[in-house]
């Protein structure tokens, strides 16, 4: 009985700092665990990385109501544009970031429309 | 029977070595890289300027600002290093070259300075990529030069798709 008193402290503790975590802006791999306790999905925040003159992640898979933010690392302008209008950030000047709330599911295709080869997709369930 | 091996290796990888005898220092590498922006930053402007067609003028000024940011992370790495840019025969060569082709484009107008401006850019963006796959990036001794260079090849091969793309629509427009 202690033992399972225990584990159920230990997975608390574990699931309420997972939380604290998603409060901050940082989107990382575990926002997308964010989750409350009756299963329901709380908006999440992910990041991808412009640099190199690439999307890091490339492939990206989000929530409906979640954000991503685009952050350009590199030392010129790019954009994240998807191909159906879906979604435009316009030029992200270096070091700046741009963010959009998807409310809609849908699988979108994007690029950077300044270095065409810069493709991602973003999948939003 | 060990040492003929040896001598066979030798041989075979010799016209290899000789090709890349004119090994680079890294302040030659940065001074390389400043000069090839300054090139089609030169360019760029030029054509932002005396260009037609629309997307041309605006392929001309995004080179402009390309180029311009790399060149200022490259110059800021430098002085971080404490590397002082070393002039050197491929930089002459390439300064040469832009100054070549910039009198050429002075004498052009319309059309035909959308196409010689992006037949330049073509060729030249394939050049770069060739000397910073052949020399550059793999004689880069510094960690960080060489970070630089790998982060910023993949703009250059999308200069240089947009360069093509860019060249397919003036063939058909004209």
């Amino acid at each position: 009985m202690t033992v399972l008193a225990s584990l159920v402290a230990i997975v608390s503790l574990c699931w309420g700092s997972a939380l604290v975590a998603d409060q901050g802006t940082q989107a990382s791999a575990y926002a997308r665990e964010s989750r409350t306790r009756y299963g329901e999905t709380s908006p999440s925040t992910h990041t991808v990385v412009m640099e190199g003159t690439s999307f890091q992640p490339a492939d990206l898979k989000i929530s409906v109501g979640d954000t991503v933010v685009w952050v350009n690392k590199d030392p010129f302008p790019h954009t994240a544009t998807s191909k159906n209008g879906e979604f435009d950030s316009k030029e992200i000047a270096e070091g700046k970031s741009w963010e959009n709330t998807f409310k809609t599911k849908g699988d979108f295709a994007y690029v950077c429309t300044l270095h065409p080869p810069m493709k991602g997709t973003l999948k939003v369930e | 029977m060990k040492r003929l091996a040896i001598l066979v290796a030798a041989l075979v990888c010799l016209p290899v070595s000789n090709a890349f005898a004119q090994a680079v220092t890294d302040a030659q590498i940065a001074h390389i890289v400043v000069t090839a922006n300054q090139v089609d930053i030169d360019a760029g402007k030029l054509a932002a300027s005396m260009g037609t067609h629309a997307d041309v003028k605006k392929f001309g000024q995004q080179m402009v600002t390309d180029h311009t940011g790399v060149n200022k992370q490259a110059s800021d790495l430098a002085a971080k290093l404490k590397l002082t840019p070393e002039d050197n025969a491929t930089s002459k060569s390439l300064k040469a070259g832009g100054e070549k082709n910039i009198a050429n484009l002075k004498t052009l107008k319309g059309a035909a300075f959308d196409k010689a401006y992006i037949d330049n850019e073509v060729k030249y963006h394939q050049a770069v990529l060739d000397a910073m796959d052949k020399t550059l990036i793999p004689d880069a001794t510094n960690a960080d030069l060489k970070a630089l260079l790998t982060k910023v090849r993949p703009a250059f091969v999308a200069h240089l798709e947009h360069a093509k793309q860019l060249q397919a629509t003036l063939a058909k427009t004209n």
